[in-house]
C-alpha cells in the first residue's frame, strides 16, 4: 500500500524533472551550509575541549583579580599574588602540586628580527621539572626540559618557533630575550595548552632577575590530587586565601578558576557564535521550504483532474493528503541527503585550507551521528510541513469540480 | 510598447497569486537579511569612524611595547615602559602642538561593601587634559570635572551612576574605596557606548601612579600636531627622536607610534572580514530565492505554452517572447527586493533597539545609505532577471506549431 504511494510519487517527480531538480537545489544548498557550519564549529569545540582535557579537568588556576585580559594583563592590577600565596595554597588539602609562574612581555630578537614575546618564568628545580614532565604541562616535541639549575635556557612554543622570517628556530639556536642571550633547549608540541604555543618559558630565577619581579607569582596553576573533587579543593583554596589575605567573602582580590569553568565559558562563547551563524544560514532553509511549498501548489493545480478521478473511484481525503505530503517530504529528505554530502565535502575543504593557512591548527570537522540523523529528520519534516497546506488543498477538492477542470 | 509588456507580466503574476506570493517571500526574506546585516555592519563602521573623527586626524598615540597592539590597550606586563622623560622628548619634536598622557590599571572599587574590579584611569589635571578628554569622549554629564588641586576625587562612568555596575547607583558625593584611598565622586561621565569603557573610574594622575606603583611611567601618550603639518612626517620624527633617546635601532623599537588613521584602518579591516562572512552566509538564501524564481518561471512557461504558440503564430518574434518572460521575472525580483528592504530596515532598527537596551552598546546603529537601498533594489532586479534567463530562452525557442498542439 505505502509502496504504491512511493511509486506514484517517484513517477510524478521524475515527470517534472526540471522542477524537482530546482526544488531540490533550493533545499540542499541551505542544508549544505548548515551542515558545514555545524560540523566545523563542532570540530573547533572538540579541539578546544581536547586541549583542556589534556591539561586535565583536575586543574585549578589562581590569578590576582583584575587580570581581565588574561595572565599577561596581571601587570594592570594593583593586586599582587606572591610566592607567599603559592606556599599557602601548597598546604591546602587535595593540592598535589602548585607553582608560581611569572608573566612578562618583552622583546625577543632572532637573527636581527624583533617581536614581542610572552615570557613565562617557571621554576627549574628538579621537583618542579619532574612534576611538569609527569603532568605534561610542557609538552616538549623536540629537545629537552631545563637542566636543574639552568639559567639561560628557553623552551619556546611552536608558533614562536615559526614566527621569524629568516627561518624556523630549532633546538640549540640562540635567541635574545630583553637583550639577554638564551639557548633554545626545547620546542613545544603544536596545539599545546592555552597560550603555550605563543609563549616562551625560561627559568623563573632568571626571569625575576632580568625583569625585576621580586616574589611575584601572577599565575598559579594547581593540580588536584587524585580522589579529590576539584570544586571542593577550589573552595578550600578560596577560603584559605581569604583568611591569609584577610578579605571578606564577595570581596576577593583574587580569582580561583577550575579547568571546567574555563572550558565552559569558552564553550559558551563558541556556542553563541555558532548559533548566530547557523541561524543566518537557516534562513536559506526557510526559503527552500517555501520553494517546496510553491512546487507542491503547482503540482496540485496541474493534477486537479487526476485528483478528481482518484476521488471518483473511491480515494479518501486522507489518501490524497498522504500522497502529497509524501511527495513533499521526499523532496525535503532527498535535499537533506544531498546537502549532507555536499556539506561534508565543504567542511573537509575548509579543514584542509585552514590547516594549510594556520600552522599548528588541528581543526577536524566533526560529523556526529546526531548531526546526520538530525539533519535528515529535519529535512524530511521541513518538506512535509511545507507540503502540508498544498496537500490539504488537494485533499479538500470536490471531485466534481476537480473533474470539470 | 514596454508598458504593454509590463501589463502582460503584471496580469500573469496576479493570475497565479499563491505562486507569485510564495516566490516573493522567497526573495524578500533573503534581501531583508542581507540589508539588515549590511546596515548594521555599516552603522557599526560609521560610529567607529565618527569616534576616530572625534579623535581628529591630527592626533598621534604612543604606547610601550613593540608590534602593533590592536586592542589599543597595553597589558601592563611590558618590560619597556614609557616615562615622563619620553613625554619630554616627544614634546620637543617639531610639529607637536600639545602632549597629554595617562596611566591606567585595574583595581578593586569598593562601594557600600561590594567590591568590583574595574579599569581606573589617572588623568593629568593640567590644560593638556582637554585633548585627552575630547579624544576619548570623556564628557561631564553632571557635577564637575577633576581640576587642579584635586587629590582623592573621582569621576565615574555611566554604568556606575546608572546603577548597572554596583547594586546601587553611584552618585555625586558618594565615597569609593580604591586601593588604599577613599575617593569622593565629584562628577559623572556621559555614556561612551560600551559597558567596558562605561564602567571606568577617573582619578587624578599622581594618585593613580601611587596606587598602581607606576613611579615615573606613563601608559599612553596622546599628542596633537600643529595645524598644517603632515601627521605622518611628525610620526616619523617622533619615532626617530624616541629611538635616539631610548637607544634602539630602527626595526627594534620597544614602543609603538600610531596615527589615528592607522588605527582606523586596522579596525576597518577586521570589521570588513566579519561582515563578509556574515553577508556571505546570508547571501545563500538569496541564491535559493533566485532558484525559486527560476522554478516559478519554468512552470509559467510550461503553463503558457499554448499562449506562446498563439503569440508566435500572429507574428511575435523570439525576442519579444523572451522579453515578456524576462520582465516578469525581473519584476518578481524588484518587488521582492522592495519588500525585503522595508523589512530589513525594520529588522535592523529592532536589533539596534534590543542591543542598546539590553547590552548597553550604543555603537551598533542601523545605517541606511542611499547606495544600500538603490544597490539592493538593483541587485534583486538582477537576481530576478538572471534567474529568468533560462526559462525565457526556453519560451522564446518554442516551435509555434508544437506549442499550439501542446495540451
Amino acid at each position: 500500500m505505502l509502496k504504491d504511494y512511493f511509486i506514484y510519487v517517484a513517477k510524478h517527480l521524475l515527470k517534472r524533472r526540471l522542477r524537482s531538480m530546482l526544488t531540490l537545489l533550493g533545499i540542499f544548498i541551505g542544508m549544505a551550509a548548515v551542515v558545514a557550519l555545524i560540523s566545523i564549529s563542532q570540530g573547533l569545540q572538540d579541539a578546544v575541549t581536547e586541549q583542556f582535557e589534556s591539561v586535565g579537568a583536575n586543574r585549578i588556576i589562581i590569578q590576582p583579580a583584575g587580570a581581565i585580559m588574561g595572565p599577561f594583563s596581571s601587570g594592570l592590577s594593583n593586586v599582587k599574588m606572591t610566592d607567599n600565596d603559592v606556599n599557602i595554597i601548597k598546604k591546602v588539602r587535595g593540592v598535589e602540586f602548585t607553582t608560581g609562574i611569572t608573566t612578562s612581555i618583552a622583546q625577543v630578537n632572532f637573527k636581527d628580527e624583533i617581536t614581542q614575546g610572552y615570557i613565562m618564568g617557571i621554576s627549574s628545580d628538579s621537583y618542579t621539572i619532574g612534576f611538569v614532565k609527569r603532568i605534561g604541562v610542557l609538552d616538549i616535541e623536540q629537545g629537552r626540559e631545563f637542566k636543574a639549575g639552568a639559567k639561560y635556557e628557553a623552551i619556546i612554543g611552536n608558533i614562536v618557533a615559526s614566527q621569524f622570517k629568516a627561518r624556523n628556530i630549532t633546538v640549540r639556536d640562540s635567541i635574545e630575550i630583553a637583550g639577554k642571550k638564551f639557548e633554545v633547549v626545547g620546542i613545544l608540541k603544536s596545539g599545546g595548552q592555552g597560550f603555550s604555543g605563543s609563549g616562551i618559558y625560561i627559568p623563573k630565577e632568571t626571569a625575576k632577575e632580568i625583569f625585576n619581579l621580586g616574589n611575584d607569582a601572577p599565575f598559579i596553576p594547581v593540580k588536584v590530587a587524585d580522589g579529590y573533587d576539584p570544586l571542593t579543593v577550589a573552595e578550600d583554596i578560596k577560603q584559605t586565601l581569604r583568611r591569609s589575605r584577610s578579605v571578606k567573602e564577595g570581596q576577593e582580590d583574587f580569582t580561583v578558576q577550575t579547568a571546567k569553568e574555563i572550558i565552559d565559558s569558552f564553550k559558551q562563547i563558541l556556542g553563541i557564535v555558532q548559533t548566530l551563524l547557523v541561524g543566518i544560514a537557516s534562513i536559506s532553509l526557510i526559503v527552500g521550504g517555501i520553494g517546496i511549498m510553491n512546487t507542491m501548489y503547482t503540482a496540485v493545480a496541474e493534477r486537479k483532474r487526476e485528483i478528481g478521478i482518484m476521488k471518483a473511484i473511491g480515494a479518501h481525503n486522507h489518501d490524497i493528503l498522504l500522497i502529497f505530503v509524501i511527495e513533499s517530504g521526499f523532496l525535503g529528505f532527498a535535499g537533506g541527503l544531498i546537502g549532507i554530502i555536499l556539506g561534508a565535502f565543504i567542511s573537509k575543504m575548509i579543514e584542509i585550507i585552514a590547516g594549510m593557512a594556520v600552522e599548528g591548527l588541528t581543526l577536524k570537522a566533526h560529523f556526529s551521528a546526531t548531526l546526520i540523523i538530525g539533519v535528515l529528520l529535519f529535512a524530511f519534516a521541513l518538506g512535509s510541513l511545507s507540503g502540508f497546506f498544498p496537500a490539504r488543498k488537494a485533499s479538500r477538492l470536490q471531485p466534481v469540480d476537480a473533474l470539470r477542470k | 510598447m514596454l508598458f504593454d509588456y509590463l501589463l502582460i507580466a503584471f496580469r500573469n503574476l496576479k493570475k497565479r497569486r499563491t505562486r507569485t506570493g510564495l516566490t516573493l517571500i522567497g526573495i524578500f526574506i533573503g534581501i531583508a537579511t542581507v540589508v539588515s546585516l549590511i546596515s548594521l555592519g555599516q552603522g557599526l563602521q560609521e560610529s567607529i569612524i565618527q569616534q576616530f573623527e572625534s579623535l581628529g586626524s591630527d592626533k598621534i598615540l604612543i604606547q610601550p611595547g613593540s608590534g602593533s597592539s590592536l586592542s589599543g590597550q597595553t597589558m601592563g606586563s611590558e618590560t619597556n615602559k614609557l616615562t615622563d622623560r619620553d613625554v619630554e622628548v616627544v614634546r620637543s619634536v617639531k610639529g607637536v602642538k600639545e602632549v597629554s598622557y595617562y596611566v591606567y590599571g585595574v583595581a578593586g572599587i569598593k562601594f557600600k561593601e561590594v567590591v568590583k574590579y574595574s579599569i581606573i584611569i589617572g588623568i593629568p589635571l593640567d590644560s593638556s587634559k582637554v585633548i585627552l578628554e575630547s579624544m576619548q569622549n570623556w564628557d561631564i554629564e553632571d557635577g564637575r570635572d577633576l581640576r587642579q588641586g584635586d587629590k582623592y576625587k573621582a569621576t565615574v562612568g555611566s554604568e556606575l551612576w546608572r546603577g548597572r555596575y554596583f547594586p546601587e547607583k553611584v552618585g555625586i558625593g558618594n565615597k569609593l574605596d580604591i586601593g588604599t584611598g577613599e575617593f569622593r565622586v565629584v562628577g559623572t561621565i556621559t555614556p561612551i557606548g560600551n559597558p567596558s569603557d562605561d564602567s571606568q573610574v577617573y582619578i587624578p594622575f599622581d594618585v593613580a601612579r601611587e596606587i598602581f606603583n607606576k613611579k615615573d611611567a606613563v601608559d599612553m601618550i596622546i599628542l596633537q600636531t600643529d595645524q598644517g603639518v603632515d601627521v605622518n612626517e611628525v610620526k616619523a620624527a617622533i619615532e626617530k627622536a624616541l629611538r635616539k633617546y631610548r637607544n634602539v635601532k630602527e626595526g627594534e623599537e620597544d614602543f609603538n607610534v600610531a596615527t589615528t588613521e592607522q588605527l582606523l584602518e586596522a579596525f576597518s579591516a577586521i570589521l570588513n572580514a566579519v561582515q563578509i562572512v556574515f553577508i556571505g552566509i546570508a547571501a545563500i538564501s538569496l541564491i535559493v530565492g533566485g532558484i525559486g524564481i527560476m522554478n516559478t518561471m519554468y512552470t509559467s512557461v510550461l503553463e503558457r505554452t499554448n499562449e506562446i504558440g498563439i503569440m508566435k503564430a500572429i507574428g511575435a518574434r523570439n525576442s519579444y517572447i523572451m522579453l515578456i518572460f524576462l520582465i516578469e521575472s525581473g519584476l518578481l525580483g524588484l518587488v521582492g527586493g522592495a519588500i525585503g528592504i522595508a523589512l530589513g530596515i525594520g529588522l535592523s532598527k529592532g536589533v539596534e533597539v534590543i542591543i542598546s537596551s539590553t547590552l548597553g552598546i550604543t555603537y551598533l546603529k542601523a545605517y541606511f545609505p542611499l547606495y544600500l537601498i538603490i544597490g539592493s533594489l538593483f541587485f534583486s532586479f538582477v537576481v530576478g532577471c538572471v534567474s529568468g534567463v533560462f526559462p525565457a530562452k526556453r519560451a522564446a525557442k518554442q516551435n509555434p506549431v508544437d506549442s499550439l498542439r501542446y495540451e
